[in-house]
């Protein structure tokens, strides 16, 4: 009876597996076939042929690194999302900490309409920051677009943080007011050393909501400071399709984030339930 | 918890974040509103502005195509996130298990979730090409006609809703999975040796468990689907004619393609009306300040 019960049960479990196996095959089509083209030549993918190991080539990747636009575009992602990341999470840990320590009488609705803002739609916002950063001269700049992708990311990164400020004992924060410690201090030299891991955490992902970005960028720069998700979409449309330098391109931006994805597995959960990670 | 930060104004600290909400959240949704009562041109110098109070909505309420993208979007969220849910909580319950590479199988299942959604868009266009696109290529060897899927109206449709299925129900996948372990295993084993059968255990026993989190999955999930634009952008730019021009590409069109900003502008206002009352009810049902802060830092 033991045994036919573990047979029984390894028998389900190798169904799970194969049925696993099965839908990741599925999930992963998709990106495989990104991965695949951009080492193949547009002529290739537009004339249809099969797969073969003999198609593989560099030429198309090659193609990126030497389009000009498109490498500035890639440059401007990078500045805007580590200026993005780092006005953030300066100004969101400063926010997190006054929430987390101090107690006063609008706490909890402070803290939760910066929930509700990280949930706003970028469309009901586009149209008057369009209009507002034209009247100022802030359209196609780098620092207007840090500046619109800190409309999503501050909420984020305060909500992200305010658990770790939370989790630090107040002995720490006792013991330095007794030492005679301004809150500035505290806070600099006491809580920022103790909530580095969520500082790391709550960067990385602010840093991939801006590189991910795309409505924002699409309607408030042009040539300067257009970001690489726009110089992506770019390369197909009308007469052009460059699928295989459209592909090249992809993987070079999807790769920071499926590294950072897989390396951070553990806060996963947390990083997207705080709103999402989608551009 | 109680005592710490007695001392002292937490203003300093905040008034940083306050001020770039304000300029980046607040102002823009106030001047939103203001430019909605306004007949706005989109021309850089500023064409002829007109007060029209409620002349916007009055001509939304009356605009075919904005009821059509409404309805457009509608469908898309009563499509799509039923499915995800569906197959999100399918796939939990059943890889809440461990097996030989469960954990790799998990972590990569994920992770078309933190796919580029442009990159996404672009996929799947390029993959519903006719000639050289993988469906087609596929239902060829079958021996089926060639289908130019993205522009024929009811297949683009379809198309931007299993893209969106595609992508997003692994997310769904990942709050349920990440619910189903925090219920404590005696519980499951009790109702087990009580010889409950797995359609009682799940309909008595892990379904009333995992409604908190099935809740704020499908909240999440709206909030999400009710601001979809970059996919579906870069995937049909809204056509085959208006087929797959959801809500925020109507939008898009309206300030952009009809250079009316007034109107765009009472759109985004209906849209962002319509997120709030979601996003607050995802922040009273399930996200409490208290719960998170008790959670600390490591989880």
């Amino acid at each position: 009876m033991i045994v036919k019960l573990s047979t029984r049960r390894r028998m389900i479990t190798a169904g799970v597996a194969f049925f696993a196996v099965a839908l990741l095959l599925v999930e992963l089509y998709p990106i495989v076939i990104t991965l695949l083209n951009g080492f193949r030549r547009d002529i290739v993918i537009l004339s249809g042929q099969k797969f073969a190991f003999s198609q593989l080539t560099t030429a198309s990747y090659m193609l990126v690194f030497k389009n000009r636009q498109m490498m500035k575009a890639m440059g401007n992602s990078i500045v805007v999302g580590l200026g993005s990341t780092a006005l953030s999470v300066g100004v969101g840990a400063m926010a997190a900490y006054g929430i987390s320590r101090f107690r006063f009488r609008e706490r909890n609705a402070l803290a939760y309409s910066f929930l509700v803002f990280r949930m706003l739609p970028q469309m009901s916002l586009v149209v008057a920051l369009y209009l507002m950063f034209r009247a100022i001269g802030l359209r196609d700049t780098l620092f207007g677009i840090m500046l619109a992708h800190s409309s999503f990311n501050v909420p984020y990164v305060i909500w992200m943080l305010i658990p770790f400020f939370s989790a630090v004992d107040k002995s720490y924060e006792e013991a330095a007011m007794v030492d005679g410690c301004t809150r500035w201090t505290l806070f600099r030299l006491i809580f920022l050393p103790l909530v580095a891991p969520g500082l790391v955490v709550a960067a990385v992902f602010a840093f991939i909501n801006s590189w991910n970005e795309f409505l924002y960028a699409l309607i408030l720069t042009g040539v300067n400071a257009r970001t690489a998700p726009v110089a992506i979409s770019s390369l197909i449309g009308g007469d052009t399709l460059t699928w295989g330098q459209m592909c090249a391109a992809s993987t070079v931006m999807l790769t920071p984030v499926f590294i950072f994805t897989l390396a951070m597995q553990k806060f996963l959960i947390r990083g997207v339930a705080a709103g999402g990670v989608k551009g | 918890m109680k005592g710490a930060g007695g001392q002292g104004s937490p203003v300093p600290f905040l008034v940083p974040a306050l001020l770039i909400v304000f300029a980046v959240l607040i102002f823009p949704i106030v001047f939103s509103f203001v430019v909605s009562m306004f007949d706005w041109p989109l021309s850089a110098g500023g064409g002829e502005r007109h007060f029209i109070g409620a002349g916007n909505y009055v001509d939304l309420v009356q605009d075919k195509e904005f009821w059509n993208s409404l309805k457009l979007q509608l469908g898309f969220i009563f499509i799509a996130i039923p499915l995800e849910l569906l197959l999100g909580l399918a796939a939990a319950l059943l890889l809440n298990r461990e097996f030989n590479g469960g954990r790799v199988i998990r972590a990569l299942i994920l992770l078309p979730v933190f796919f580029l959604p442009v990159v996404s868009g672009m996929t799947w266009r390029f993959m519903l090409q006719p000639r050289y696109g993988a469906l087609n290529n596929f239902l060829l060897a079958l021996g089926a006609p060639e289908i130019t899927w993205l522009g024929d109206p009811t297949f683009a449709y379809a198309a931007i809703i299993v893209q969106d299925i595609w992508r997003m129900w692994p997310f769904v996948f990942m709050l349920l999975y990440a619910g189903l372990a925090g219920i404590p295993t005696d519980i499951l084993e009790a109702a087990e040796i009580d010889g409950a059968n797995f359609r009682r255990r799940l309909f008595s026993v892990i379904l009333p468990l995992l409604y908190p989190t099935i809740l704020t999955a499908l909240l999440l999930r709206i909030i999400d689907a009710l601001r979809i634009f970059s996919e579906v952008y870069v995937m049909t730019e809204g056509g085959p004619g208006m087929s797959t021009t959801l809500f925020s590409l109507y939008t898009h069109r309206q300030a952009f393609g009809y250079m009316k900003v007034g109107m765009a502008s009472a759109m985004a206002i209906f849209l962002l009306v319509i997120s709030i009352v979601f996003a607050v009810t995802l922040v009273r049902k399930n996200m409490s300040l208290e719960k998170l802060e008790e959670r600390g830092g490591d989880r």
